[in-house]
């Protein structure tokens, strides 16, 4: 007697392995938990290459991005590393940055060629984030392995960015995150990310949490929890409009991708509370390079067919 | 009045679909009638029986309803960079086309140019005209090659007994797991000095039972209820394995 593996998906139109897809939402899982990242930049390449077609791929692992995001938001919650009301507010921004991104990608469509600029858009941030992070904990990295100096920890606060940040009104403290700022400073960021989330066709994770590191100045473990906390709701929105819009979103598909990422989320939570805020930034870092590399090989490397479906990513 | 004209015309049809069949020297059965798409479902086989006028070879086509496909046309951009350039419009683009043959169809003459993938994407147009068919027909063949949707073979068809001027064949064809639901169509054509001289058709229902039947309705009918469930069993989902870890943890 055998046990089947393979399951029909009725909206895909396509049959799946079932452990390929449980292994594959548990690794991307992992990162998620880990980084605090979606993953759906590497869930729907991986999910086009099993047959799935690149409008459902991105619509399901929107839908699976809930349930991980849910599992990792509740361990994080439970450690106490979610900022709820930074991430409120990067939420709204990201919403209304995500509105207006969606009528730039229009207008660029209208134009000509948007997808050329989003491919560029997508090498140019992820190689100046993943290689300022890089090296910056490289560097810090270097400084804490150095022979027993102990200098007391200097906050590099100062510089024109912070003289405005402390300029904005209406300054409020972010006890969580342990920072004192103005509302109106996430508020745009969170839009600025949104703005280019919707250009790239993509949560916006992996530029948020950088976003919130280096501009915000919030502790790393706080980042992962929060960023997560605002994704949860960012694409239960997704889901919603991608099943009414296009009917895009295999629930089957989604099920099995959020069983596998849950579990990974939830290791990913444990794994990153062991690794130091420095490691943490570096392996995020390393993680944006490769995606930053991929990208930019397919710029370059003439593609095995000349010809791709409309609707993807 | 005009129905029942409509009706005793597809009634006749009907009626002599068989005899049609025979007229052109070919016979056959597909088993099984109708594909059942339902939750395990990862392709079937399809076993095509029959006879054909001795000395013809056989070409097998399952074929699926034609439809329009929009794509991106990639071109380098700058002279380095790879991109999405034109969007192109493919008109009666087959959904699948399944081909195999008793024999190779190159040796098959301007029918097996004909019947086999080449001679199918003659049929299919492009928008916009100025496009380069020569370029761009082989690349969307070799796309839905990928997919598993196109194949031409010459593998399946094994040539049987001659009885009576006529000669048995029989063939086993793979499909797909990636086959939507719709009616495909079961091709045989006889072909002898490379002339088509018969050839004879039956559809194959494909649809959708049990769980994927509901779903499929659920979603592309309750669109938005589907979204907010999908969106609802994923939190409890993302809940229940966080509640696990919790009591886990607790021991």
């Amino acid at each position: 007697m055998s046990i089947p593996v393979e399951l029909y998906l009725p909206i895909a139109g396509n049959s799946v392995n079932i452990a390929a897809v449980f292994g594959l939402g548990g690794a991307v899982g992992l990162l998620s938990g880990i980084f605090g990242v979606g993953g759906g930049f590497l869930m729907t390449p991986l999910l086009i290459m099993m047959g799935i077609p690149p409008t459902v791929a991105a619509a399901s692992d929107s839908n699976q991005i809930v349930g991980a995001s849910t599992s990792g938001t509740l361990a994080h919650l439970r450690l106490g590393n979610v900022d709820v009301k930074m991430g409120f507010l990067l939420l709204i921004g990201g919403v209304l940055g995500g509105t207006v991104g969606v009528e730039i990608i229009k207008v660029l469509r209208q134009m000509g060629n948007a997808d050329f600029l989003i491919n560029v858009t997508y090498v140019l941030m992820l190689g100046l984030v993943g290689g300022y992070m890089f090296i910056e904990s490289l560097q810090a990295m270097r400084k804490a392995k150095a022979p027993a100096k102990n200098e007391p920890e200097k906050h590099v606060k100062s510089g024109a960015f912070a003289r405005f940040t402390a300029s904005l009104p209406w300054q409020m403290d972010f006890k969580r995150s342990g920072v004192r700022m103005s509302p109106l400073l996430p508020l745009f960021l969170g839009g600025l990310v949104g703005v280019l989330s919707a250009i790239m066709g993509v949560g916006g994770g992996f530029i948020m949490v950088p976003v919130m590191v280096y501009l915000l100045r919030m502790p790393m473990h706080v980042v992962v929890g929060t960023s997560l906390f605002q994704i949860l709701f960012t694409c239960i929105n997704v889901t919603v409009m991608q099943s009414v819009s296009n009917h895009t979103v295999d629930f089957v598909l989604a099920l099995i991708l959020l069983i596998g990422s849950s579990l990974g989320a939830q290791i990913g939570a444990k794994v990153g509370k062991k690794l130091h805020g420095e490691q943490l930034k570096i392996l995020l870092a390393s993680l944006v390079l490769v995606v930053m590399f991929k990208i930019l090989y397919e710029l370059i490397a003439r593609p095995d067919v000349l010809l791709a479906y409309v609707g993807g990513h | 009045m005009k129905r029942a004209a409509i009706l005793l015309c597809i009634l006749l049809a009907a009626a002599f679909a068989p005899m049609a069949a025979r007229a052109s020297g070919i016979d056959f059965t597909a088993q099984p009638g109708s594909i059942d798409i339902h939750a395990l479902y990862n392709g079937t086989s399809l076993q095509v029986e029959g006879r054909v006028p001795e000395g013809s070879q056989v070409v097998l086509r399952f074929v699926g309803s034609s439809e329009d496909v929009r794509m991106k046309e990639k071109g380098k951009a700058l002279g380095l960079l790879w991109m999405n350039m034109n969007t192109l419009h493919f008109g009666n683009v087959p959904k699948v086309c399944l081909i195999d043959s008793s024999a190779p169809m190159k040796d098959l003459g301007l029918a097996g140019a004909k019947l086999g993938l080449e001679g199918l994407a003659d049929n299919i147009s492009i928008d916009p005209p100025s496009a380069d068919r020569k370029a761009l027909l082989p690349e969307l063949l070799l796309l839905k090659g990928q997919e598993g949707l196109f194949r031409q073979e010459s593998s399946a068809v094994k040539l049987g007994e001659k009885h009576d001027g006529m000669q048995a064949f029989s063939a086993v064809l793979a499909i797909p797991s990636r086959l939507s639901p719709g009616t495909y169509s079961v091709e045989v054509f006889a072909v002898k000095d490379g002339v088509v001289q018969g050839q004879s058709a039956k559809p194959v229902d494909a649809r959708l039972i049990g769980v994927p039947a509901l779903m499929a309705d659920l979603a592309f009918n309750h669109g938005a209820w589907y979204g907010i469930l999908a969106s609802i069993i994923a939190i409890l989902g993302g809940l229940a394995i966080g509640l696990v870890f919790q009591s886990k943890g607790a021991h």
